[in-house]
């Protein structure tokens, strides 16, 4: 409850997560083009289940994102990346 | 016109006898439609993420063309009729095309393939000669920016 809660130690609470700067991949080297049939880059995106990784773990824009989703799906659509991955 | 990139799969345990034939048939299809062929490029043989027909490998095909709609339809339909064919897909590029300058591109590939090719071997059919076109186009588009972001660095 809120009155017998314990006392803090030192001033201020320090619950600061270390938070690392994520850049785009893509927009930091813009040599880089996303495209369905390299699907080693892809392989990059997603997890070994097969998954698209979400964003906000990957820290590649919106932008570049929607334009990744597209490749792997088309890339999963001709066998070159799987719809299901293994767990080994 | 619009640019379109196919891929198709072959079942690789076709033998090139008969696979030859099936590739020179589904390239012929492009100009009997009004179409012009850009890059035939052959993978050859890869493993498939995932087993199709319960085959695990597949013999990759990619054309790369300009065309109408109904050429598409045309090809597709072809490929779903014939059961070398293990999946196939179409992808649009451009919406619109300017054929004078995808002519001019693939001249200048040929002549970029010619010297190299002549050094190499004597033996040039047909299709290893579209073939080597593939590499040549990939590395011109692909090959500068990498190069100029190099320098940078």
């Amino acid at each position: 409850m809120a009155f017998d809660r314990p006392p803090k130690k030192g001033g201020f609470r320090k619950k600061r997560v270390f938070h690392r700067r994520k850049v785009c991949r893509f927009c930091a080297d813009q040599s880089l083009s996303i495209d369905y049939k390299d699907s080693k880059t892809l392989g990059h995106f997603i997890t070994e289940r097969g998954k698209i990784i979400p964003r906000r773990i990957s820290g590649t824009c919106a932008w570049h994102q929607r334009s990744l989703t597209l490749a792997i799906k088309r890339a999963r659509t001709i066998a070159l990346l799987p719809f299901v991955g293994t767990m080994d | 016109m619009r640019r379109y990139e196919t891929m198709v799969i072959v079942d690789p345990d076709v033998r090139e006898g008969d696979r030859l034939p099936l590739i020179e048939k589904l390239t012929g299809l492009i100009p009997q439609k009004g179409g012009l062929l850009v890059v035939r490029d052959e993978w050859g043989s890869k493993k498939l993420a995932y087993p199709i027909g319960k085959r695990t490998r597949g013999y990759y095909l990619r054309l790369d063309y300009c065309g109408q709609g109904d050429l598409v339809d045309e090809l597709e339909r072809f490929c779903r009729i014939d059961d070398r064919v293990m999946k196939y897909m179409t992808v649009q590029i451009e919406k619109e095309v300017d054929l004078e300058k995808i002519q001019e591109q693939i001249l200048a590939a040929q002549q970029a393939a010619a010297p190299a090719a002549e050094t190499k071997s004597e033996t040039a059919n047909a299709a290893p000669e579209a073939a080597a076109i593939s590499p040549d186009t990939t590395a011109a588009t692909g090959g500068a920016p990498t190069a100029a972001t190099e320098e940078e660095r």
